[in-house]
């Protein structure tokens, strides 16, 4: 019998999300260190956990937390950690390791107000650190979600990503996804024909090593640079094979938009609703939404804003999502506009009264 | 990402605000509506003004936050200074007629400003224990976004257990409940 018996409408927290979507998903254990605005995300977990056999660990810290999720998916375990801010800084030397080995871990990370302590709110300050965190090219999946049902959808998502490419893969969200009420469709993920990727031990495998099986052999250090370089070709190539397969985006109106408006998590709900308004009113503005931010989706972003006169960036952070859009327009000639609020919401009637501004020329 | 009514409750800590917000938006679930309820978390909740953001609608809400709301209650006179941001010029702005020296602080562009006696109405009628119930009341008659009926559903699921224990309890909050709606009714609002 399965933990959801058939669709079930409900009104919970973005943190219950989470947990009841590792639940159905099939994670065997969550290790933590608690930190706002991620805490229910364990609060939930350990009180659903043992209902179900599942197992949680709270770690001495998130650098703790972070290698036992390695230590977990070592074993074979389908395991997953959550942290926020500060936490999501000392999470990235596992996260790195995990890069390095080709671990499949799986991180839900609740951004809030940045650097240091700043906030226990909100902000999408946590992009650049999520995305490219390790000492190495960032070798990692990161679906941006903007509603509880991306949070369930995407947290079921991630962890047959991670064991299906074997990357370590994130949820990033933050704040206020992680603590605002509204509904979501729970759902058993095998009732809707998704069927969990299956796990499987990187270590103390049956049989003889080097008769039976070849040698585990998990490496993250090297001794020579072309040995190191050798890995890293491989790794390299299997990503930018993979990222065309995981790739995922949002668009709306953008044929011959006069503004293109390029936003992700929460507040891509704020410019989708700006837009469709000023849309409504005959006005030539469209959105593009990337989804995944790692990898990110080039060709479907360029072709978009080919057909676009002007962009604007927004985004809760003072130039994250922007680095990555310039990075991928490369070579492209067009005017950019942004808003840039770090750390603070932003409202659609807020960014109505930016476009309009963009739309009728007033900006200097 | 339908047009939802917009709401925004605040008050010092103890006061039931963010309890309220749940009832409230227990009773717009329990009526097929949909709903997007975030609470102030910030560090000044231990201590400072709480807020609850409240939009109900038929449709998916859009934005989890809003500049400002239809409905702004304020129940403290902290609450008043510090909700002065969300007020604009389609907002309600309702507080409570106890709060002193609050005039210079109301805010000026509202569309309509109200001094409700809530707690004097719970102190005097009820149990000052109800006063959070009697405000949803008032935030139900002005607004209409959920029955009463569904309304005391809610508040049956959301304190049910406590009834069970003293039945009076059950009374004295259906009393606050319609106490509230008919306060804004008598003043011609609802």
């Amino acid at each position: 019998m399965g933990i959801i018996e058939g669709e079930k409408k409900a009104f919970m927290t973005g943190n219950e999300a989470v947990a009841w979507a590792a639940l159905v998903a099939g994670a065997e254990i969550m290790y933590g260190y608690p930190i706002t605005p991620q805490n229910e995300i364990m609060q939930y977990w350990t009180r659903l956990a043992p209902k179900h056999g599942r197992k949680f660990l709270q770690t001495e810290d998130e650098l703790s937390a972070g290698f036992t999720t390695i230590g977990g998916v070592l074993t074979g375990k389908r395991a997953f950690t959550a942290t926020a801010g500060p936490g999501n800084v000392l999470m990235q030397e596992p996260m790195s390791m995990a890069e390095a080995m080709r671990i499949p871990t799986v991180v839900v990370v609740q951004q809030r107000g940045g650097p240091s302590t700043a906030t226990v709110i909100y902000s999408q300050q946590e992009v650049t650190l999520t995305c490219f965190g390790g000492n190495g090219e960032g070798l990692r999946v990161v679906y941006s979600t903007s509603s509880h049902q991306e949070l369930y959808d995407y947290t079921i998502k991630a962890f047959n990503t991670a064991w299906k490419y074997r990357f370590p893969t994130f949820v990033l969200a933050d704040g206020y996804q992680a603590k605002m009420r509204e509904s979501l469709v729970l759902y058993d993920p095998e009732e809707r024909g998704i069927e969990m990727v299956p796990t499987e031990p990187f270590v103390g495998k049956p049989g003889m090593p080097g008769e039976d099986r070849p040698p585990a052999h998990l490496r993250n250090t090297y001794n020579i640079e072309e040995e190191l370089e050798e890995v890293l070709k491989k790794d390299i190539q299997e990503y930018e094979q993979m990222a065309p397969e995981i790739i995922e985006y949002d668009e709306f109106n953008t044929d011959g938009a006069d503004v293109l408006v390029i936003a992700h998590g929460v507040v891509f709900r704020s410019a989708a609703m700006a837009v469709r308004k000023l849309a409504d009113e005959g006005l030539k503005v469209g959105y593009f939404r990337p989804i995944t931010l790692r990898p990110f989706p080039q060709e479907q972003l360029r072709q978009a804003a080919a057909k676009a006169k002007q962009l604007m960036v927004v985004e809760s952070a003072y130039g994250q999502l922007l680095k990555l859009v310039k990075d991928n327009l490369y070579g492209m000639d067009l005017p950019i506009h942004t808003h840039l609020r770090p750390g603070v919401g932003v409202t659609p009637e807020e960014v109505v009264a930016d476009l309009r501004t963009v739309l009728e020329g007033r900006e200097d | 990402m339908g047009e939802a009514v917009r709401i925004a409750i605040a008050g010092e800590g103890g006061q039931g605000v963010q309890s309220v917000a749940m009832i409230l938006t227990e009773a717009a679930a329990l009526d097929g509506k949909e709903f997007l309820y975030i609470p102030n978390f910030g560090v000044e909740q231990r201590g400072g003004v709480s807020i609850a953001f409240v939009q109900i609608g038929d449709e998916k809400i859009g934005a989890p936050k809003f500049k400002t709301g239809d409905i702004v209650i304020a129940l403290s006179d902290r609450a008043v200074r510090r909700m002065g941001m969300h007020v604009g010029s389609e907002t309600l702005f309702i507080y409570d007629a106890s709060i002193k020296d609050v005039e210079d602080d109301l805010p000026k562009n509202a569309k309509k400003i109200m001094a409700i006696p809530a707690l004097e109405t719970a102190n005097k009628e009820l149990h000052p224990r109800v006063f959070n119930v009697l405000i949803m009341g008032a935030v139900i008659g002005v607004t209409k976004v959920v029955s009463l009926e569904k309304a005391k559903e809610a508040i049956e699921k959301k304190l049910g257990y406590k009834f069970e224990q003293n039945p009076e309890l059950r009374e004295l909050n259906f009393k606050a409940l319609e106490r509230g709606y008919q306060l804004v009714a008598e003043m011609g609002v609802a």
